[in-house]
């Protein structure tokens, strides 16, 4: 007898469970009826042309390090990803990554990159595609480098630090330029820049650091996004009043009009108790 | 009895004149009145791609687009430098202008001689989106403001823009609107895509001497002419 509640608990869950199932397959919707999400190829592997490979097919050809090439439009899904050296055949690749996921309706960097112990990596990166205030911009900062961990300066004061391989910092700033640099976390040692960075109104500006610091071949390459950009806030242009006429300055019109109109219901009476 | 009977007959004349001159005097008032009510809007701003929308889509995986990854250099300044407009007797300075820090608000420049470009949108030569161009209808402190009269432009009156170098660009009145700040779109007025055009913007409608603000924004939208 105390079992039948339990099981009619279990049934019940059961069904919300299915129910609930239901509802959230449909609430996450499949694949197809979300939008493409955009890919962008960054190449920060130095010295190394390379062959790109989505799904088996050579999608960008003699790829050279420090180039950013997309956005590909590509539906939700997995993706075989192969980089190989330019003729190679895909059998032979430098670099592989099998079933990658590519949600759907984002914006991805997908970047070949040397990681902290200097092997290539393939790495993807969510980018933040949100619209930005009026005069923003957007600065992303990403380690992609053979390299410890570095802080990132905007006219020499930190703005992100700490940041190890294959993390990013990421700040929504005034729009303008900023010189910046890279120092190794904690000290004044420079490994890159400075460089002037113009970061534009309504961009998202996307810096990588790439390279080996070992090797000496540490550089910065960088990718825009643009179109993040909204109206300001409105636009207030007039605190005296003065033209408030301008549309409704009809008052003493108003008054003649009406002082027309008493004279003629005026000499009306007179006329009705004249006829008596 | 003659006087008794010359009463009434000259009465209904004199009333009958007060009812004309009073009549007359209504129609005048009415007719001045309705011809000069605020103007009218007119035309809509020719946009071809609305401004949500995604740019279409390249031609799909045949050719990747390839970019270099070098830092981003500032562009050369695309600014323009005065605003004419001969049907309003305007020749105005064109200062670049941002947004004011403190209220996310366009920084139309606080002297009322002078109109703002909003650096950044569009510039001078844009091919592409809107060009804007904002200017005080008035001030308490300077009085009437270079855009008093940005409402009475019609349709066809020439707008033109002098750019770097003396350059001219002249753009052709389509379109004028009033909204009121609660409720226009700017998101269209500041469209950086569709056809190039040029946006003129400032105060209108009745003012609220207690906020110190006008209930209402005036748009014009230029084209490009040629």
């Amino acid at each position: 007898m105390r079992i039948l509640p339990f099981r009619r608990a279990a049934a019940f869950g059961a069904v919300t469970l299915l129910a609930l199932g239901g509802l959230g397959a449909m609430a996450t919707s499949p694949a197809y009826a979300k939008a493409n999400s955009q890919v962008t190829v960054v190449h920060g592997i130095p010295g190394q042309a390379v062959d790109v490979y989505v799904n088996g097919e050579k999608t960008v050809p003699n790829f050279q390090p420090g180039k950013v090439a997309g956005p590909l439009s590509l539906p939700a899904g997995e993706y075989d990803i192969a980089l190989t050296k330019p003729g190679d055949a895909i059998g032979s690749a430098l670099l592989k990554v099998d079933n990658a996921e590519v949600p759907g309706d984002a914006n991805i960097s997908l970047v070949a990159h040397l990681n902290a112990e200097g092997e290539p990596a393939l790495t993807p990166f969510v980018n933040d595609t949100a619209k930005l205030a009026a005069g923003k911009t957007r600065l992303i900062v990403r380690h992609a480098a053979a390299a410890p961990a570095v802080d990132i300066r905007a006219g020499g004061e930190p703005v992100f630090e700490g940041v190890t391989n294959g993390k990013e910092g990421k700040a929504d700033l005034d729009a303008g330029t900023v010189s910046a640099d890279v120092v190794l976390a904690g000290t004044d040692t420079r490994v890159l820049g400075p460089a002037d960075l113009d970061l534009k109104e309504g961009t998202a500006t996307i810096v990588y650091a790439v390279g080996s610091a070992e090797d000496e071949t540490l550089d910065l390459v960088t990718q825009s996004i643009t179109g993040l950009h909204s109206a300001p806030g409105g636009v207030p242009s007039g605190d005296g009043g003065r033209a408030d006429g301008n549309g409704n300055g009809n008052l003493p019109l108003y008054g003649a009009g009406a002082v027309g109109i008493l004279l003629a219901l005026f000499g009306l009476a007179r006329l009705v108790t004249g006829r008596r | 009895m003659n006087s008794h009977r010359g009463t009434p007959r000259t009465r209904p004349g004199r009333a009958l004149t007060l009812v004309l001159l009073g009549l007359a005097l209504a129609v005048t008032a009415g007719t001045v009145a309705c011809q000069s009510q605020p103007a009218d809007d007119f035309g809509a701003p020719a946009v071809t791609t609305p401004a949500s929308s995604p740019p279409p889509p390249t031609a799909a995986a045949a050719a990747v687009a390839i970019q270099d990854g070098a830092p981003p250099k500032s562009t050369a300044a695309d600014v323009p430098a005065r605003l004419r407009i001969p049907a309003l007797d305007l020749d105005a300075t064109v200062d670049a202008v941002g947004i004011d820090a403190a209220t996310g608000e366009f920084a139309v420049p606080p002297s009322v001689d002078r109109v703002g470009w909003y650096r950044y949108g569009p510039g001078f030569s844009a091919k592409a989106g809107s060009i804007v161009v904002a200017g005080h209808v008035d001030s308490a402190a300077e009085g009437k403001g270079a855009f008093f009269r940005l409402g009475s432009l019609e349709a066809g009156d020439s707008v033109t823009l002098t750019g770097p170098g003396g350059k001219e660009r002249v753009f052709e009145v389509i379109a004028r609107e009033r909204y009121r700040k609660t409720a226009i779109p700017l998101d269209k007025y500041f469209a950086r895509d569709g056809t190039a055009r040029l946006t003129l913007i400032t105060c209108g409608g009745p003012f609220d001497p207690k906020t110190r603000h006008y209930r209402d924004n005036v748009v014009i939208t230029a084209a490009a002419r040629g």
